[in-house]
């Protein structure tokens, strides 16, 4: 197929069973879309300072790192991955040390992919190397910074991938989400897919305090949709289908809810990168909270 | 008038597994081995539950879902997931139930049975 938006992904996994649901869609993708995959792993964190010895993230062993080691690495990888890799797929393995965050993003510097995919936070135990080390998530981290669109496949209900047919843009209508929706009508357009475009009205944050009516609710669903229409209807309309709600309620709820009603194969999203990582994935920002818990990939642009 | 299962599966042991479970407790059992299949022999005999896994040949047991609910004759069938797959437990959100193979035959008659009331 020619469809050149993804030629080129970073796919970052641990090669443990926390990044399978991930790996399902990442070599889906790459051979649907004929990409070249970079499979990335940040084998371990330095013990100390700049010591060559290692906190292996799999085996959680401290190792000494030669180039032995990172040639075993590199096999072991090849080898957990054996179901995947033939020789019609075009793939790289690629092993780095230090924090994953840092060298993931190191990493997208210099391949330049079009697109980088992780695996969610699980919080299984072999992720409790990265969580010991690093303040915040990888996750957080590299989507925030990345310049390239992350999607990130996180509950293993996301990875039953067959396919993008049904696109899902969630938008509050900032420059970012303008970005987002540039991406999301490309992507719909090579691929043909159907695109719905949403926005969740908050009625919690905005109006702490005060009750609206229901009336006003509905005034404002009304405003918001008049927004989608003149913002984004003139570009859709070159779509084979599209749809425009909005829905009041928690906005990652909404979002979440609004994309399984429509059966998304993918969610597009703006990540606010002005705002600072937080502790914590499950206190973080909307757009973290649909990553976790939506039942699709989800594709975050942050520039 | 006996109730009709829709089984699609594409593992030739387990759809004969099923069928026999269900003929042998009384409920007609038809077969599919994919989405596509799947789907016309669901619109031809109008089955009163269907049993799903999730990985099929092409298309994915989650987009047979995705078309049967958007038939009007067909979405409101009951569907049950039998998968093989870690965590396919809400890979199809609106499932009855699902189960993961090697499954308890029991536990998913009595599922079965309560569907089918």
């Amino acid at each position: 197929m020619g469809f050149d938006m993804f030629k080129k992904i970073l796919f970052a996994t641990s090669a443990t069973g926390a990044s399978d649901h991930a790996a399902r869609v990442a070599f889906n993708i790459a051979r649907s879309y004929q990409s070249h995959l970079n499979i990335f792993h940040v084998m371990g964190i330095p013990s100390r300072g700049y010591s060559q010895v290692v906190v292996d993230v799999k085996t959680k062993e401290h190792v000494d790192v030669d180039e032995d080691y990172l040639a075993w690495v590199t096999e072991d990888i090849k080898t957990y991955y054996e179901k995947y890799l033939d020789e019609s797929l075009d793939y790289s393995i690629d092993v780095a040390v230090g924090l994953p965050a840092r060298e993931i993003l190191r990493q997208a510097k210099n391949l330049k992919p079009d697109l980088i995919l992780l695996g969610g936070s699980t919080g299984d135990e072999d992720e409790s190397v990265y969580k010991k080390s690093s303040v915040g998530s990888t996750l957080q981290k590299v989507a925030k910074s990345a310049n390239c669109p992350v999607l990130v496949v996180n509950r293993p209900a996301a990875s039953f991938w067959g396919g993008l047919s049904n696109i899902v843009f969630g938008t509050d209508f900032s420059k970012t989400s303008d970005k987002a929706f540039d991406f999301a009508i490309k992507v719909a357009k090579a691929l043909d897919c159907e695109l719905s475009v949403f926005h969740a009205l908050d009625i919690t944050a905005l109006h702490a305090g005060k009750m609206l009516s229901q009336d006003e609710i509905e005034q404002q669903i009304r405003e918001s949709l008049r927004k989608i229409r003149a913002r984004y209807e003139p570009r859709l309309k070159e779509l084979k289908g599209y749809s425009m709600d909005v829905w009041e309620g928690i906005p990652f709820i909404e979002i979440v809810k609004y994309a399984r009603d429509k059966h998304a194969d993918l969610l597009i999203m703006a990540h606010h990168s002005r705002r600072a990582v937080s502790e914590d994935i499950r206190l973080g920002g909307n757009v973290e909270q649909v990553i976790v818990r939506a039942g699709c990939p989800v594709i975050s642009i942050n520039k | 008038m006996k109730k009709k299962i829709l089984v699609i599966d594409d593992d030739l042991n387990i759809r004969d597994y099923l069928v026999s479970l269900f003929n042998d407790n009384g409920y007609d059992a038809y077969v599919a081995g994919d989405v596509k299949e799947g789907f016309n022999v669901a619109k031809k005999n109008k089955p009163d539950l269907i049993t799903l896994d999730i990985e099929l040949p092409g298309e994915w047991g989650p987009r047979f879902y995705r078309q049967l609910s958007q038939d009007p004759e067909l979405k409101n069938i009951p569907v049950i997931v039998i998968s093989g797959l870690s965590g396919h437990q809400y890979a199809v959100v609106n499932a009855v139930a699902s189960f993961t193979k090697p499954f308890d035959r029991d536990e998913l008659l009595k599922i079965v049975k309560e569907t089918l009331i």
